[in-house]
């Protein structure tokens, strides 16, 4: 039985890479980049191996750490990616469980990130080969501690598929973890810069090398520091984890497959009985467009991702003066903040998918689909831009720039709703679908995404840039120069986005049916 | 200009379409008298999708016409969209509004008043017996209230001719037989419907007029009693287009009554 799904798992892997001949040069490619990654990694292990043994346990114990977190928590961030062995499409076969887990397990070793981790895991004992019973000792953590990876990855892919039935659930835990891990590593980067004192790493690695996550890999450096029993111990205690992850995943296990589809119908979804947007905005096929923009922002996933992402990066300019270098780029929070937001819509009818079928159908003017489509963005930026702008001020004290700083925020936001609306309407490029993970980039659509991206950052930039210009005439202290940027924005803005949507609306009318063409093509 | 097909609620004439090297609509003309409760069938694969498609302005074909009530659908778009209701098979919805929110959406993207709008989505909702889940959200809604929402979309600017590709495919024979009702209410009010089906029976029992198609050619079309000649729509269907008579005879495995 373990021979067969992990053959399966085999020929899956293999039948993946037979698709098409882009995709196999991008994967080369990507597995040229990785290769070269986990060489730095191997030799990095190896060079340890004449580091002191204080320094290497650092090392191998953090980053082991945060390798088997990765992998504990990689399936919630990627579901749908993977779910080639998905345990309850095993339940209508009549596998017994005791051969399906040690079949699975095995079968999960089959894949590119098991390899590279056995890969690491086998240079660590090159690292440990300082007293014949580190020698010994090291292999079998690094064993455990493989393992552990997989299996607690399983677990957790187990538990999200069992959750999954239910749609809110899934897709509540796949944005908060995205956002989690935003914000770690906006925190914990410039923690690290701050506090880069090596006592403070041999602490984070002694507490790291006790949690379930780091005793594997702190066994062999106990041992190889002469602390033989509490090498022992921890190894001991790291295959407890591994026994206690495999029955939590075999506990899990049952329940997916006594109960494969899960129960249905359990969570009521949203309860309202209201027309929610589409009583607020004005009854017109504009104001229909920009409540039915509105409630899918607030409600859809790839959107709320995508607020958020656009909620963040412009916080991660803070970065440079958290870790003490320049307080300049806090000035760059409202122009990246109005970029963003506006140049974001160049591919908004994509999202629709073919659901774009009642614009068609219904025949809404090309006025109306671009200029509702812009609502959700604009409501946002009337909020972010003078909020960035003000932050950026406050954080310099330099209050003069204000007007500058909103104005090119301005200037970028409406000429990116000008180009947006031309280019929505010229060549939508694939998103994930409704439902799907909002990070998963649809296979075979790079080059064109990237072309398209590049075609709209660039049109907007070259737009903006006398106000950029006049913007950095303030910035060097000509304040009148700065209101001189507003008004610009303002006229240059209005004339974009008038210009903007009424070609787009005049493509997208002489194109609606082969939009809706295109997005089933794309879907 | 009124041209012979304005007395046809749907006039085609030399429809086709190729996708890639696929010929899937053929020079295909078709009359669909006003008032008529027209079912359109055919084997899986025959062009009934795109046909219909075509027909109602969401896919442009490579040749030929499309008239509405008399107004070209390629030429005279915004008219002939006001005057047809459509239900397509195999496209999402706009899943993330309530049932309530994508009616009025339907009803105001046409340009329609709030009030006339919120009015007519109730008295849909409550006919389709989704009263109760007014308020959910489509993505949550099982097949057959999926359909029913979008026949609810397709009413509720009140067309003079409905075209409703498969709009019985997995639905329950309750949400099956409402969906009957409020259809044969709205033919005999002198609405004109289309639709396209699997199941002759069903076919059978609801339309006036039939048409046949297969390979993206009209193989047989007229009354109901013209094309079936005397036998059943299904004897009909599969003596056209063909089917496969010695079914099963090799599976001798399969039969239990030696065991």
């Amino acid at each position: 039985m373990v021979a067969l799904i992990v053959g399966l798992k085999w020929q899956l892997l293999k039948n993946g890479l037979r698709r098409s001949t882009p995709a196999l040069v991008g994967l080369i490619l990507g597995g040229l980049y990785g290769l070269g990654v986990l060489a730095v990694a191997v030799s990095g292990l190896i060079a340890l191996r004449l580091a002191a043994p204080g320094e290497a346990r650092n090392v191998v114990v953090i980053g082991g750490s945060l390798l088997m977190l990765g992998w504990a928590i990689f399936p919630v961030v990627a579901y749908g990616i993977d779910e080639t062995l998905d345990p309850s499409r095993f339940a209508t076969f009549a596998v017994p469980r005791r051969q399906l887990v040690p079949g699975l397990l095995v079968s999960s070793l089959v894949s590119i990130p098991a390899a590279v981790t056995v890969i690491l895991g086998l240079a660590t004992v090159i690292t440990w080969s300082r007293s014949v019973l580190a020698i010994l000792v090291a292999p079998v953590a690094a064993a455990v501690a493989v393992l552990t990876c997989v299996a607690l990855s399983r677990v957790t892919s187990t538990a999200f598929s069992a959750m999954s039935r239910h749609r809110r659930g899934r897709e509540a835990v796949s944005v908060l973890v995205l956002l989690l891990a935003a914000g770690f590593g906006v925190v914990g980067s410039s923690v690290m810069k701050r506090l880069s004192a090596p006592d403070l790493v041999s602490q984070v690695a002694a507490v790291l090398g006790w949690t379930p996550f780091g005793l594997a890999w702190s066994a062999p450096a106990e041992i190889a520091q002469g602390a033989i029993w509490s090498g022992l111990l921890r190894l001991a205690l790291a295959v407890i984890v591994l026994l206690a992850a495999l029955l939590a995943w075999d506990f899990l296990l049952r329940g997916a497959l006594e109960n494969p589809l899960g129960a249905s119908g359990g969570g009521r979804s949203t309860r309202d009985t209201g027309l929610g947007w589409f009583g607020r905005m004005p009854a017109t096929p504009a104001g229909a467009v920009a409540a039915r923009s509105i409630t899918s922002w607030l409600r859809d996933p790839r959107y709320i991702s995508s607020v958020a992402l656009m909620l963040l990066l412009p916080l991660g300019l803070l970065l440079p003066q958290l870790s003490g270098g320049s307080d300049l780029w806090s000035l760059a929070m409202a122009p990246t903040a109005g970029f963003l937001l506006g140049w974001s819509m160049h591919n908004d009818i994509a999202y629709d998918g073919t659901a774009f079928w009642a614009h068609v159908a219904t025949g809404v003017s090309g006025r109306a689909d671009r200029l509702g489509r812009l609502a959700p963005t604009a409501m946002a930026a009337s909020v972010l831009l003078p909020g960035y702008a003000s932050l950026g001020c406050a954080l310099t004290g330099r209050w003069s720039l204000w007007p500058a700083l909103f104005g090119v925020g301005l200037g970028f936001l409406l000429t990116g709703f000008g180009v947006a609306s031309v280019m929505s309407a010229l060549k939508p490029y694939p998103v994930p679908g409704p439902g799907e993970n909002p990070f998963a980039a649809p296979p075979g659509s790079s080059a064109l995404t990237v072309v398209v991206q590049a075609i709209a950052g660039t049109a907007v930039f070259l737009l903006n840039l006398p106000l950029l210009v006049i913007a950095s005439g303030a910035l060097m202290g000509h304040t009148w120069m700065g209101w001189l940027g507003l008004g610009l924005a303002l006229c240059l803005g209005s004339a974009a986005l008038v210009l903007g949507t009424w070609w787009g609306a005049r493509i997208y009318e002489r194109r609606t049916p082969e939009l809706l063409a295109d997005l089933t093509r794309i879907r | 200009m009124p041209s012979a097909g304005s007395s046809a609620a749907l006039s085609l004439r030399g429809l086709s379409k190729t996708f890639g090297s696929t010929l899937a609509v053929d020079r295909l003309d078709l009359e669909v008298p006003r008032g008529s409760f027209f079912g359109f069938v055919g084997p899986n694969g025959a062009g009934k999708t795109t046909t219909l498609s075509m027909a109602t302005g969401l896919l442009r074909p490579d040749t030929g016409t499309a008239h509405i009530m008399g107004h070209d659908v390629w030429s005279d778009t915004v008219r002939a969209k006001q005057l047809v209701g459509i239900l397509p098979d195999g496209l999402r919805l706009f899943d993330r509004l309530t049932g309530l929110q994508l009616i009025c959406y339907s009803g105001l993207l046409r340009g329609m008043d709030r009030d006339t709008v919120a009015e007519r989505a109730h008295e849909l909702l409550g006919a389709l017996g989704l009263d109760q889940e007014a308020g959910t959200l489509v993505v949550d809604y099982s097949a057959g209230m999926t359909k029913k929402i979008s026949l609810a979309c397709a009413l509720i600017h009140a067309p003079r001719l409905l075209v409703l590709d498969e709009p019985f495919e997995s639905v329950d024979p309750i949400s099956t037989s409402t969906i009957r009702q409020i259809l044969e209410g709205y033919a005999a009010s002198g609405g004109t419907v289309i639709l396209s089906s699997h199941v002759m029976d069903l076919v059978q029992r609801l339309c006036d007029r039939v048409a046949i198609v297969a390979q993206g050619r009209i193989r047989a079309a007229g009354t109901l009693e013209e094309v079936r000649s005397g036998m059943t729509l299904e004897e009909r269907f599969v003596q056209l287009i063909g089917g496969q008579t010695n079914v099963g005879e090799g599976l001798a495995w399969l039969r239990s009554s030696s065991g």
